[in-house]
Parts: structure tokens; sequence; C-alpha cells
């Protein structure tokens, strides 16, 4: 039987803590040991470090920690004391606000430059439909029309006004005409109306 | 209950002050005999035969009649017109169209036969098309049904290209289909002038000849002999094999009203027809008696194919969208209601 030994500060030896959970101690000595490790919270602690180095022998690929109550507190405390999650959207707002006006707004100079521009822009492509818009208008006769590349676009006049039509959408139109001609005018006006729709001339001529 | 009353006995006087204005306006010669003579209240019992008559003599004058005319197109905001010789013996017919606007194109049509003249290019296309002898017998058979969705309504007489003519508007009986505005010339009926208009009862469409020459001396047989001349041309033959919607797998599992099935075609990927999508593509015909739509169902390609659109060219309305692996095509002279009534019914289970 080993004696109880206590070291200078009155907390039990670490050699008898070691004993104690190696399970080497008799009934005396574990009353002993059981109540200065109450007493004392150092003892304690010493306990659980040598609780977790056993199991860190028996098992190192999954060591265990044990919870430390003081950490997790100071943790706790620290993370209250956080400033909250700040997201991104103020910083838009900020710049949105600060779009709202711009450098040159006081400047009616640039307004009168800015709707010129715009004027000319619709110009320009009111323009471009409007020369375009007589070649691409005219309907077209498939079995007329030589294949066209896949990306070739038109512009076409509608009720709604000008629109792009593909040249796929020409040569379904023109199959769609060619043998839709289940109808009772087609005979007498619908052919010689798809016949006289005309095909616009080849670009390559 | 009185007032439903008055409006039942309004639209009953209305229709006896209309048909006897009309029976002022047309001649016993003309074009609707049936409505003229008969009472109001036997008119819509008679309307069916009406229509079908009218339609029927419109048809017969084609191939009574010879002539040589211009003939000018009005569509999308564009204007075409072609030089027409047109020649009838016993039960051939054949014509010739050779257009003065846009690219020069010579088209005879013997028939059923169609050949297609490309000069600037020096490709003859040749091809049969069915649906061109196919009235008068449609008119006849129990398949007609365009008196349950048009009815005439006799609009005067007019003037075109010299000649006189009666005029007949086909009204819509529902909001699905477009109207007609038909000029017949008297003493035959041969068509002069013919409108397409929206619900609104606004033109989209309209041709008329601008000139004509009735009983011009043509000649079948020369017609015939240039028809047939393709030396120095390349002939192209378009391939199209006839098949079901059902074979292929597609379905209208909700029909749309007055619409019915008449023909179903697939066009390889070889064909020369297929140029900017050269896919395999099938076209499925329907067709109310006046007014026609197709179904094309092609292989989706997302480098062609966007979300879907519509749009709007003359009479012509065009939906497109994608479904499930495939890209649809729904084209027809029709409201775009209409056409998507199509685009919603149709499924396809293969």
């Amino acid at each position: 039987m080993k004696p109880l030994l206590t070291s200078s500060s009155g907390n039990p030896d670490p050699e008898l803590l070691s004993a104690l959970a190696d399970g080497e101690l008799g009934r005396t000595e574990l009353g002993a040991a059981l109540q200065a490790g109450g007493q004392d919270s150092a003892t304690l602690a010493r306990w659980n470090a040598y609780h977790l180095i056993g199991h860190g022998l028996r098992a190192p690929s999954s060591p265990v920690y044990s919870a430390d109550a003081t950490f997790l507190t100071g943790l706790r405390q620290v993370l209250a004391h956080e400033p909250p999650f700040i997201s991104e959207q103020p910083h838009l707002a900020v710049i949105q606000a600060a779009k709202g006006e711009a450098s040159n707004d006081a400047s009616f100079r640039w307004k009168l430059v800015a709707g010129f521009a715009s004027v000319a822009a619709v110009c320009a492509i009111g323009w471009n439909a409007v020369a375009t818009l007589p070649y691409a208008a005219k309907p077209q006769l498939a079995q007329a029309s030589p294949p066209a590349p896949a990306s070739q676009q038109l512009v076409v006049a509608s009720p709604q006004g000008p629109m792009v039509r593909d040249a796929r959408i020409e040569e379904l139109m023109a199959a769609h005409r060619q043998f839709s001609g289940a109808s009772a005018l087609q005979v007498p006006s619908g052919f010689l109306q798809n016949a006289t729709l005309e095909t616009p001339r080849s670009p390559a001529r | 209950m009185i007032f439903k009353n008055v409006c039942v006995l309004a639209g009953v006087v209305w229709t006896l002050f209309a048909i006897n204005n009309a029976a002022a306006q047309v001649p016993t010669t003309g074009p609707l005999p049936a409505i003229a003579n008969a009472p109001g209240a036997a008119a819509a019992a008679t309307e069916a035969k009406t229509l079908n008559d009218w339609l029927m003599r419109m048809h017969e004058a084609s191939k009574k009649r010879a002539y040589v005319g211009t003939y000018m197109v009005s569509s999308g905001g564009s204007m075409s017109s072609a030089k027409i010789w047109h020649v009838c013996e016993g039960n051939q017919q054949i014509e010739r169209v050779d257009t003065l606007t846009g690219a020069p194109r010579s088209v005879y049509r013997h028939n059923d036969r169609v050949v297609t003249f490309m000069p600037d290019h020096k490709v003859v296309r040749s091809e049969r098309r069915e649906a061109l002898t196919a009235f008068p017998d449609l008119l006849q058979s129990a398949d007609n049904r365009i008196a349950e969705f048009y009815r005439v309504k006799p609009e005067g007489v007019d003037r075109v290209a010299g000649v006189e003519a009666d005029v007949v508007m086909l009204v819509p009986k529902d909001a699905m289909r477009f109207g007609y505005r038909v000029w017949t010339e008297q003493k035959k009926g041969l068509v002069v002038k013919l409108q397409t208009l929206d619900t609104d009862g606004r033109v989209l469409e309209q041709a008329a000849f601008s000139e004509l020459q009735l009983d011009a001396p043509v000649k079948m047989d020369k017609l015939l002999q240039m028809m047939t001349k393709v030396d120095g041309y390349r002939v192209e033959q378009p391939v199209l094999i006839k098949t079901t919607a059902g074979a292929e797998g597609w379905f209208m599992k909700t029909p749309v009203a007055g619409f019915k099935p008449v023909n179903c075609f697939k066009r390889p990927a070889s064909s020369v027809t297929a140029g900017a999508g050269n896919t395999e593509s099938l076209q499925w015909i329907f067709s109310d008696g006046l007014a026609s739509v197709s179904l094309f169902a092609e292989p989706f390609d997302r480098q062609r194919h966007d979300g879907g659109a519509s749009m709007s060219m003359g009479a012509t309305q065009t939906l497109t969208r994608p479904m499930g692996a495939y890209w649809v095509t729904v084209m027809g002279e029709v409201p775009m209601t209409t056409l998507k009534l199509f685009a919603n019914g149709l499924e396809h289970k293969k």
C-alpha cells in the first residue's frame, strides 16, 4: 500500500493522482485523494488532464477533449461582445445614393448634349430599320429562296411594327404555304397569291 | 326578359332587312341565289348549302376561264406583283406566274404539278402538290364543315380590273379565325380580289387583279412546252416523306375547334428545302376548310433556338416555343390566340 503523499502546498501529490487514475490506490488513499480533489480546482484540472492523456494513449486517432468550462464561458463572453455581421447592402445603398446626382447634373449644357445624343441614336436605328424594311418586309416563296445561313435575320413589317425574323422562319412559312392548300380558297386564289409573293433578290447577285 | 325579347326581335328584323337588301343587290344569276330567295328563318338552314354552292362555283370558275392578267398582292407592308396566264381544257388546267417584283421567278402549275424556274440560280424545282386537286372532293365530302364556322354575307357589287364583281364576306362565327372578303366576277365566278381581315375587320392582306383579259387566246400546249424546257437548269425535287403525326409521337390532347388534321410530312435533313436549319423536321397541317395551320417540330438546338417568340406577317401569324427536346413552330392564317391553343394542345409521347 502506498502512503498518502501530499505536496508542500497541501495539495495532493501528482503521483497520487496518477496512481488514482491508474486504479492503483487503496481504500484509505482513495478517500484522501477524492477529498483533496473535491476541495481544490487545480487538483480536479490535473485529474481531467490525466484522463485525457490516458484516453489519448488508448485511442490516438480520435482524442476526446474534455469540455473546459472556463474556456467556453470566455468564448461566449467574447462572442457576445463581437460587433454584429455587416452585410454589403448598406455600401450599395450608399453607392446608389451617390449615383442619384451626377457631378455635371447642375450643368444644363450636359443635359442638352445627352438629349441630342439620344435623338441621334434613335434616328440612326430608325434609318437603319427603314432602309432594311423594303427588302426584308417582302414575304418569300420558299421554293425560290436559296438556303440562308442560320444566323440570318430579317426585319419584317407587322401591325405591331417592324419585327426581326430569321431565315428559318422564312423557309417554314414557304413550306406552310406550299402544303397548307386544303383551303377552299387555295385553288382559285391562294396559289396565285403565293406564287406572286416576291422573293428578295439574292444578295450574291 | 322583355329586353331580351326585344333584342331577339330586333335581330330577326335586322336579318330580314339584310337579306332583302342582299336580294336587291345580288342579281338572280349571282353567287348567292339560295340566300337571296330564302325566307328569314330558312336562311340559316340553307346557309351551309349556300356557302358550299358559292365555294363550288368559285372553284369551278377557275376551270372554265382562260385569261391573262396582272396580279397584285399586298401583305405585311409590301406589295408584290406578277403576270399570269391561265388556260383550261377539259379537266386539264395550266397556269404560268411570272413575278414582276423581287427575284425573277416563273412558276408553272399543271394540275397538281408545280415547276418553279429560278433563272438567277439556274435551278428548277419540281414538286407535286396534292392539295391543289383536293377540291372539289373535299367540298362535297362529309368532312366539309366550313359552314359551321363561317357564314356568307353579301356586300353588294364592285368593279375590279375592269370587270363587274359580286362582293361576299365570309364572316367567322367565332374569334378563332380570320374573315375573308371575296370579289368574284359576275358571269362565271372567277375570284378577282381577295382580302383577309382580322377579328376587328381590318385588312391584313389582299390580292387582286390590276388588269384582266378574260377568254384570252392562251395555248395550253405552248405553256406545257415551256414548263418542260429545263435545259441549262439544275432540277431539284424536294424530298418529302408522308407520315402521320401519331407515328412520329405527336398528338393533340386538346383539339382546336373546327381544325382537322389534313396532312403530315417529314423532311429529311438532307432535303434541299432544309437550308438554315438543316435538320429533320415534321410538318403537321390542320385546316378548317378556309384557314390552315402548320405545326413544325424539329430537334431543339441551343445555338439557334431561344425562349420562343410570336410574330406577324400580313395574315400569317407565327409562334415558336421549346417543347422538351423539340423546337415547335406554329404558323397559320389565324389569330395568335388560336396558335396558342394549338401550341398548348400539342403533346409528344415518344
